[in-house]
């Protein structure tokens, strides 16, 4: 495994940086561990400093340091992004695959309750659900709410992969040659369904990050809890941006672009390598260049 | 017949099931939400401190509205009254703007909603996918992976700081565009009316737009790539195919699959509106009727957009599985 | 793809080439020297084409109040005086108060030419009690037995008991009140709850020229007849020509659309947005020239209501504590930047009401001591709130008292640990506060989201406070659906909201009557949300229906309960309301504000059409 890393590393760029983003990304939700002020505590330093030595990243109005401040909300927002990916592609990619695979009225009773939730308008029914749970909402809660959205549509897609992928040749080869349906599944077919899971993966961390976000600006988030969303919530109460305190507004943004930036090239980069057909590809190039 | 019977019959069934499940749900939903609509009605009265009202009126006017509203009676007996109200085409009366029919509210704002959003789906769908067909396809090219960059970098930007650098831009600092409304005021329908209406979509529709291509983009680019390795396509170009006809004939076809998808849902799924578009840009349109009616516990109204919503993603969804294999003769009706 | 491309190339030039076409974006087919442009207060609105005023749950703040409705009296809460609209005197009630007369101004007409009469408003009164679930009609149901005219501008009610304050179901105190409707029009109307009033026959100065299906705008024009109106004979010819009130969306796009001048008055803004504006629009102003700049003599003040139901808040000496454990010049100059008047009091503290209420009380409220004789009453603190805005670079022009509030309650967090240690309260070993029965004290704040954001950033503010003192405390944000049915079931600990009385306090402290308790869980839709009995506050309200509002031994009565608000502190008072009604003076000029205070500065009232013919044009194009 270490490996696998370390030549990837090496050879792929995309996933060397990748793979630093992500590193300095998650170093700095370690630090907040280390953050001297409390992230739910106002009036702790000056307000509203451009960033200096004394404050990386400036202060905001509330009088908190954005710079240990973001350190929470990455830690955080990363968890929730995860949280939701995992819940919800761990549902969506069984559901798909089984529903695939089986056919006939398991497929139809597991897409009656896939498509029962794709067709409920996702943010609406989120607004209703953070207005009910407005009292518990956490990281956790907002992770399990959210995932009520996402798992269907990874739950389609895999299912469409796999419909057309049973009608490829190779699963032919491989039924009458006596392999068995999960064997088929597993050695033929998950090589094609992980690039998809991976962008999924990744797509549903940025969703949920995304989604939170909008619910951040309706006011309908964890408002104390300091995530990416709720840093631009209050950045935009306090008109960040017109006010020209970038630094408040700017720093989020650029978080959420790293991280997707960092996420996006580690999945393409890993799916190509798990991809069979490019690795053969690969080497052959290497094989011409050399 | 035997077609019918086998593939088309099967999925009307799972229609209506998906159709009466998901109405339950959104049913059932808000009513274990702290929201009466008879207090939001006597709040708005009392909110301003508005009007000489001694405690025991206000008492008096809670209990008639209550009647009034039809919000006596169970759960169950209201949702059975739902169910007979919507096979005669009947939302009933909208609670927080009583009496005024749901269906006339809604019929007010959606044509604002599907007008926007389906222009802007299918620009951004077919930008994104040619583009990241072609940016998949050709993906040694210097200009495929300056288009890639770009995308990767717009589209995680939060959809609703997008907007307001937009309208910050190109309303207040080059004040082009319009900040308000759908046309301007005391216009009469005419060239000039047409005019209009470009003029204030156009800033909502670009934003969008832009998230919209950037998400197209990278998911057709990434099928693209996949579906460029693959036997039958490397075979073509050894052949001597041209490489335009190898792209268009054999790769997007193959990877259209997903998106077609994708587009319909994204389409069916209007008519629940766009909240934060209709916020930033302060555009009519359903959405935030919508978040008026959650907020306010205003049922019927909340049901009747929400049972629009839910036909237009199931109808989509059954169409593009009663059409899948129109696209993709790989899979066989069965 | 060429095709694709091509489109937006066109689209693009089209907006560009319509930009420069239309001078105005807002007003491409109106004068705009003749137009005055105003912040529609409720915002979109989801059924623009209902005017029917009478009818429950209908939005009148956009337009239709300020521009086509009249009512009798109105009350201006910054000069305190009475402005006599369709009455033309004060009403007179028989010794017993069982029967009331008005006389009615004469030569005022309905737009469509009808005279305004007694018969309308006889009209009124019996058409509303008829139809039930209509506004008013549970009231006249209540109080009217009679109603006739003895000639064609004179009413006389007959009421069912002793009313000495049923004037005021026709007096616009705050926000708005009965208005009269037209005989003419409601007579031919068979349910009134489903009659939109459209088009509506109005009899203000203003008709209803055009609005937007969409509901963002609605545009009045002015009547040539606008001397046969109230308005018109009162203070002569409204300015604007035209006034077009409009909802541009969130702050931010007001705040660009009034730097652009096209929109001259603003219902509200929050402090940051104010600064923006004011760094980029030199014509804009609120109420001070300088710092603090808000109109804070709005008529309700902010509160941290108690549910008194909920174990430990109705202990009287945590109530005592919490407030001394709160700095209130840090509260305001943290949470407010220092623009805020503090509000001690249960009466806001208006320019007018703190001169009426809070100067008289104050040589009480220096010597008034808690049961152990701890004197809690702090009068520094305007002065360090302004000794504040000194250091920050802000010229305070004028006297901190007037501009700050009086004083506040000291911050104390010794005699607040000595209250709470009194009832059992213990401190952890981190400095952390426990419960009598040893379990950690959280408190939730529950505060509105989204909206009326002073409410929300003073409960931040406090918490912090709070937790500074050594309280876990978490605030809730709710949206406003939800936060209302909280507050009506007592679903809360601590609130965030905004219940003091001011001008109206006549009516508004009727509602803590024990009469309208409804215990926790149960809606008090009556009012007493924070569930206070009290049999001294009882007393009090039973003298104090019998005697008319105006009467001095009314104002005695409501001293007498101001007081008895300090004792038992049921819901400490922090700041009262601010607004940044921002008013931009590219346009038009001499609105009300603290130069020329003639009244109120409320676009959002029944009020302000007596603003409009104040207001002068600059003579700009």
């Amino acid at each position: 495994m270490f490996v696998i890393l370390k030549d990837l590393f090496k050879y792929d760029k995309r996933f060397a940086f990748g793979f630093s983003v992500i590193l300095i990304l998650l170093f700095l939700s370690i630090l907040s561990f280390f953050s001297p002020y409390n992230p739910v505590l106002w009036s702790l330093v000056p307000k509203n400093l451009p960033p200096s030595l004394k404050h990386i990243l400036g202060t905001n109005s509330m009088g908190q340091d954005i710079f240990w401040n973001i350190t929470h909300a990455i830690k955080n927002s990363i968890l929730l992004g995860s949280l939701t990916a995992v819940i919800s592609i761990t549902i969506g990619t069984f559901v798909g695959l089984v529903a695939g695979y089986r056919g006939g009225s398991v497929d139809r009773a597991l897409m009656s309750i896939n498509d029962s939730f794709i067709v409920l308008p996702s943010l609406p029914i989120l607004i209703l659900l953070s207005t009910m749970l407005k009292e518990r909402l956490t990281i956790a809660v907002i992770a399990v709410i959210l995932s009520l959205f996402s798992w269907p549509w990874g739950g389609r897609q895999v299912r469409a992969i796999v419909l057309s992928l049973r009608e490829r040749e190779f699963t032919y080869t491989a039924f009458f040659s006596g392999m068995g349906t999960l064997k088929t599944v597993l050695k033929e077919h998950l090589p094609f369904v992980i690039p998809w899971v991976m962008a999924n993966f990744i797509n549903t961390i940025l969703w949920a990050i995304g989604m939170e976000t909008t619910l951040a600006i309706f006011g309908l988030s964890s408002l104390e809890t300091p995530t990416i969303g709720t840093t631009i919530y209050w950045a935009n109460q306090y008109q960040a941006l017109l006010r020209g305190i970038w630094w408040w507004i700017l720093t989020p943004v650029i978080i959420a672009v790293f991280l997707f930036l960092s996420l996006y090239l580690l999945s393409v980069s890993i799916s190509e390598f798990l991809d069979p057909r490019t690795r053969l590809q690969r080497m052959r190039m290497e094989e011409v260049s050399t | 017949m035997n077609l019918l019977k086998r593939y088309i019959l099967p999925r009307l069934i799972q229609y209506f099931i998906v159709i009466f499940i998901g109405i339950t749900i959104v049913f059932l939903a808000p009513r274990f939400i702290p929201l009466d609509p008879v207090i939001s009605v006597i709040n708005r009265i009392t909110a301003y401190g508005a009007q000489y009202m001694d405690p025991e009126a206000l008492e008096k006017l809670t209990e008639t509205l209550k009647e009034l509203y039809g919000l006596k009676g169970s759960i169950f007996e209201q949702y059975i009254k739902f169910w007979k109200r919507l096979f005669r085409g009947d939302f009933g009366p909208s609670l927080t703007i009583f009496p005024t029919p749901v269906i006339s509210i809604i019929k007010n704002s959606l044509p604002w909603t599907a007008g926007l959003l389906i222009i802007a789906a299918l620009l951004s769908w077919s930008i994104g996918n040619i583009l990241g067909g072609l940016a998949g396809y050709f993906s040694n090219k210097k200009w495929a992976k300056v288009l890639s960059v770009i995308a990767m970098v717009i589209y995680p930007i939060p959809y609703y700081i997008m907007a307001l650098i937009l309208i910050i831009l190109f309303a207040y600092v080059f004040p082009i565009f319009p900040i308000v409304g759908g046309y301007s005021i005391g216009i009469n329908p005419s060239f000039s009316f047409i005019f209009s209406l470009i003029k204030h979509a156009f800033l909502p529709a670009l934003a969008l737009v832009i998230v919209g291509i950037g998400w197209w983009f990278l998911s057709m680019r990434s099928l693209t790539s996949t579906i460029t390795s693959e036997d039958y396509v490397v075979y073509a170009e050894t052949m001597g195919i041209p490489k335009n006809k190898v792209l268009f004939q054999y790769v997007m076809k193959n990877s259209m699959l997903p998106q077609i998808t994708n587009l319909a849902l994204q389409i069916g799924g209007i008519f629940s509106g766009s909240l934060v578009t209709e916020y930033v840009f302060s555009y009519p349109g359903i959405g935030q009727v919508l978040y008026m009616a959650i907020n306010n516990g205003d049922f019927n109204l909340l049901m009747g957009i929400v049972t629009f919503s839910i036909l237009g993603i199931a109808t989509a969804a059954l169409l593009i599985d009663l059409l899948y294999p129109l696209f993709d003769p790989r899979v066989r009706y069965r | 793809m060429k095709k694709l491309s091509l489109l937006v190339l066109f689209l693009l030039i089209l907006s560009l080439l319509g930009s420069s076409v239309t001078l105005s974006q807002v007003l491409p087919t109106l004068p705009r020297s003749e137009t005055l442009i105003v912040d529609a207060l409720h915002g979109r609105l989801a059924n623009p084409k209902d005017f029917n005023f009478w009818k429950p749950g209908v939005s009148v703040g956009n337009g239709t109040q300020q521009m086509l409705l009249d009512g009798l009296w109105y009350l201006d809460p910054q000069t305190g005086k009475t402005i006599y609209a369709l009455a033309e005197s004060d009403p007179v009630y028989s010794k017993d108060f069982t029967k009331m007369t008005v006389k009615l101004r004469k030569g005022i007409f309905w737009s469509d030419g009808k005279p305004f009469t007694a018969d309308d408003v006889v009209f009124t009164v019996e058409y509303l009690k008829k139809h039930q679930g209509m506004n008013y009609s549970a009231q006249f149901a209540k109080w009217v037995s009679k109603v006739y005219k003895t000639d064609d501008y004179t009413v006389v009610f007959e009421l069912t008991e002793s009313a000495p304050f049923f004037h005021y179901i026709f007096t616009s105190i705050v926000y708005s009140t009965c208005y009269i409707m037209p005989k003419h029009i409601f007579e031919k109307v068979e349910d009134p709850l489903k009659f939109e009033f459209n088009p509506p026959v109005s009899l203000g100065a203003y008709v209803l020229k055009n609005y937007d299906p969409a509901g963002y705008w609605w545009l009045f024009e002015r009547r040539a007849d606008w001397k046969r109106t109230s308005v018109g004979q009162l203070y002569g010819m409204p300015r604007p020509k035209y006034v077009l009130f409009i909802y541009y969306g969130p702050d931010e796009k007001k705040v660009m659309a009034q730097t652009k001048h096209e929109l001259d008055l603003i219902f509200d803004l929050t402090p940051e947005a104010w600064e923006v504006l004011r760094k980029s629009n030199p014509y804009s102003r609120v109420w001070y020239k300088d710092f603090p700049w808000a109109w804070m003599d709005d008529v309700r003040a902010r509160v941290m209501a108690f549910n008194l139901e909920k174990f430990p808040y109705n202990i009287k000496d945590v109530r005592w504590a919490l407030t001394l454990a709160t700095d209130i010049v840090d509260v305001v100059t943290s949470g407010f930047d220092g623009i805020a008047r503090t509000n001690p009091l249960f009466m806001a503290a208006t320019a007018s009401l703190m001169k009426e209420f809070y100067l008289p009380l104050e040589g009480w409220l220096k010597n008034f001591a808690l049961e152990d004789g701890y004197m809690p009453w702090d009068s520094t603190v305007p002065y360090r709130i302004a000794d504040y805005a000194k250091k920050k670079g802000y010229k305070v022009r004028g006297e901190p008292r007037e501009i700050f509030g009086i004083g506040w309650w000291k911050y104390d967090p010794t005699q607040a640990e000595k209250l709470l240690t009194k009832n059992g309260f213990k401190k952890d070993a981190r400095g952390k506060w426990l419960l009598p029965d040893g379990k950690p004290w959280r408190i939730t704040i529950t505060a509105p989201a989204g909206f009326e954001i002073h409410a929300t950033r003073l409960a931040f503010a406090v918490a912090d406070q709070w937790r500074k003192f050594g309280i876990d405390v978490n605030v809730e944000t709710v949206e406003a659906g939800p936060f209302w049915s909280k507050w009506h079931l007592g679903d809360f600990e601590v609130g965030s909201y905004w219940s003091v009385p001011a001008t109206d306090f006549y009516s508004f402290i009727q509602q803590y009557h024990s009469r309208f308790y409804k215990p926790t869980g149960e809606v008090a839709s009556a009012g007493n949300q924070i569930r206070l009995k009290n049999k001294k506050l009882d007393e009090l309200l039973d003298k104090l229906v019998a005697l008319q509002p105006e009467d001095p031994k009314a104002k005695d009565l409501v001293v007498e309960i101001i007081k008895l608000f300090v004792e038992e502190k049921p819901l400490p008072i922090f700041i009262i309301n601010l607004k940044f009604n921002a008013q931009d003076h590219y346009y038009w000029t001499k609105f009300p504000n603290a130069d020329d205070p003639y009244q109120a500065p409320v676009w959002w009232w029944g009020q302000f059409k007596f603003i409009l013919p104040h207001i002068r044009t600059t003579g700009r194009k």
